[in-house]
């Protein structure tokens, strides 16, 4: 992990004691470092400066006082003193469920009323979802869905921050008002909202569909139409956050670009596809990132819209696990589909880390 | 001249579609949290609620629990983020100024675990929970809350905090003042911008968190708004009027906050996003 910071962390932050990310007071320190400070990019570090990797070169510690100072190691138990009860709570009702998420998977679990208790080791629970078709059909919707809700939300959410971009002043302020509603409601009122409209007997979208083709619509009711109109649902909800995300990135690119491209004879279509949607591309993979991670784990939307049907049609990776622990009180192999989920997630997030730092890199590079 | 208001228009109307598109659902729900029963089940639906009235209000206020819903929310919500700002405050501050070691571990991990699927957590909880009787409390629901949100609190008070000129607090550590007292006098009065940002997204998360809290609290006395707006009616007839009731008031503070506060939930969505 230490090895895939995202921007904004020091890249140096990770190397021996001593060490500067430009931030860091100053006590204890200046003794050792004459004051070469002034900027993020300190002069006599340029290895620093190009972020190379934590552990890199040898020739830092030529730059490094050999032990820290009195002052230094009080600092530093400070820190961890300010620190530790926020990491330490995170820790207790983050990470040891999900150690113990991972231990309950690999075990006999045996729930009673008094309590519970694990014994022996089992890959069982794990044979037992590989074998199974619910699991795996979860699996390939989850993904699918995944893909096809964030493609469409990245499109649209494209084409609204333009939009919106275009418009500025007081228009633009107001849209982002209203953008923002969608994405502070409680999913569940949505899924609520939406389940109305597309009710087969008097949602307004059913009556709709059969003054325009003829034929009511039964939105929920048949495989298709039923992950469609929750992915409708779901992009309704979020894609105002990528717009907003977008907007923002577009906002801060520099003007002078765009207008170098057009004195050089780009049309406005060229000037976007090949001058500034690349400029937003740190944007958009956090916006990405961000939303496949949310939508991997999608929960409240299928629980209160669909119930996971028709059939298994909806059935989440997420969703399944609940059913499988808190319908069946099948701990175990529900443990394996939660820790199976999270561990996608993991890679997941890993490799975007990496290919968004090594795509940071580039830029640090360059500059 | 002439293209330059064309052009304009056209942007006009697809903002107005956009707008027309975002806003209908909501429109839908506050028209029908006004119908009577009839209405609420017309085919074809009224557009416009033909005789308005408040008896859903009462429906779900007065004669079912969405009240105890409301308070429960408030105060979950309300406590965690106090207590997530005050931990991360902390937190954010010493990754952000003291020399800790491997802070970039612990950035990155912060960051992996505040978008963890929160699936993989309900069932060890649930056991861990029920263990110390704390299944069914405010207690145990505020605890994991805090813990949910002091990871991306953490990461936007730091970012703040490396905006702020370090001169001022090396004048006040000079001067004598205690680190508790730097950090709440000097430091947190600068970043009060990132505590705006970072309290909001923190009772925004807790305000709409579902699965923890279907999963803790099943008891009716301790559900949350969430919980008791996903569970309301019967397996055959979902009362929708006292449903859009209870929802339309659950939003109404939320979009009061995100209205009035909008930058600062724009700059924390881009803090949060773009920065890292």
């Amino acid at each position: 992990m230490s090895d895939t910071p995202p921007e904004g962390t020091p890249s140096a932050a990770a190397g021996p004691p001593g060490e500067d990310d430009g931030h860091t007071l100053a006590y204890g320190r200046s003794r050792h470092h004459p004051p070469p400070r002034g900027g993020p990019a300190e002069v006599g570090q340029p290895a620093e400066a190009a972020g190379q990797p934590p552990g890199g070169p040898g020739g830092r510690s030529r730059l490094r006082p050999p032990q820290r100072s009195v002052l230094e190691r009080r600092f530093a138990r400070l820190g961890w003193a300010f620190a530790l009860p926020g990491l330490f709570v995170v820790l207790a009702v983050t990470l040891f469920p999900i150690v113990f998420s991972v231990a309950m998977s690999l075990s006999d679990v045996d729930v009673s009323a008094g309590g519970f208790s694990l014994s022996g080791f089992t890959t069982g629970h794990y044979g037992l979802l590989l074998g199974s078709e619910r699991w795996r059909h979860a699996l390939v919707f989850t993904v699918l869905y995944t893909i096809g809700t964030v493609v469409a939300e990245l499109i649209l959410g494209t084409l609204i921050a333009l939009v919106l971009e275009r418009l500025g002043g007081v228009g633009r302020s107001w849209m982002m008002a209203l953008l923002l509603l969608p994405w502070a409601m409680i999913t569940v009122v949505s899924a609520q909202l939406w389940a109305y409209m597309y009710n087969g007997v008097y949602g307004i979208l059913t009556a709709a569909s059969e003054s325009v083709t003829g034929e009511p619509v039964q939105f929920l009711g048949t495989r298709f139409p039923a992950i469609i109109s929750m992915a409708v649902a779901d992009v309704w909800k979020t894609t105002p956050f990528v717009a907003i995300i977008v907007l923002a990135g577009l906002m801060m690119l520099p003007t002078d670009v765009t207008e170098a491209a057009r004195v050089d004879g780009a049309g406005a279509w060229t000037a976007f596809w090949r001058v500034r949607l690349p400029l937003l591309r740190p944007a958009l993979t956090i916006a990405v990132l961000f939303r496949i991670l949310q939508a991997f784990g999608i929960f409240d939307l299928p629980f209160v819209l669909t119930g996971g049907g028709p059939g298994d049609a909806t059935e989440s990776l997420a969703l399944l696990g609940w059913h499988v622990m808190f319908t069946n009180l099948d701990f175990g192999p529900g443990a394996a589909v939660a820790a199976s989920t999270a561990a996608l997630v993991l890679v997941g997030c890993l490799l975007f880390l990496r290919a968004f730092r090594s795509q940071v890199g580039e830029e640090e590079a360059g500059t | 001249m002439r293209i330059g208001r064309v052009r304009l228009t056209w942007t006009h109307l697809a903002a107005l579609l956009i707008a027309a598109f975002v806003a209908a659902p909501l429109y839908w729900m506050a028209a029908s949290s006004l119908k009577g029963p009839e209405e609420i089940g017309a085919n074809p639906p009224d557009l416009w609620p033909p005789n308005a009235t408040f008896e859903n209000y009462r429906q779900a206020f007065v004669d079912n629990n969405f009240g105890t819903y409301l308070v429960n929310s408030v105060l979950v919500s309300v406590v965690a983020t106090t207590l997530v700002l005050s931990l991360s405050a902390f937190a954010g501050y010493a990754l952000a100024r003291l020399p800790l070691r491997g802070k970039a571990p612990i950035m990155v991990a912060l960051l992996m675990i505040s978008l963890f699927p929160t699936i993989a957590l309900a069932a060890p909880l649930f056991l861990l929970m029920r263990d110390i009787g704390w299944l069914n409390s405010y207690q145990g629901l505020i605890l994991v809350y805090t813990a949910l949100n002091v990871p991306f609190a953490v990461w936007i008070l730091r970012n703040f905090f490396l905006g702020i000129p370090k001169e001022m607090e090396e004048v006040a550590w000079v001067d004598g003042a205690s680190p508790v007292r730097t950090v709440l006098s000097v430091i947190l009065p600068q970043a009060r911008p990132g505590m705006f940002t970072a309290a909001i997204f923190t009772f925004t998360a807790c305000w709409t968190e579902f699965l923890i809290a279907l999963t803790l609290n099943t008891a009716d006395r301790f559900r949350t708004m969430p919980v008791g707006l996903a569970l309301f009616g019967s397996q055959f007839t979902v009362p929708y009027g006292t449903i859009f009731a209870a929802a339309t008031v659950s939003v109404l503070p939320i979009a009061l906050l995100v209205l009035v506060f909008r930058r600062a939930v724009v700059s924390g969505l881009t803090a949060g996003a773009v920065k890292g």
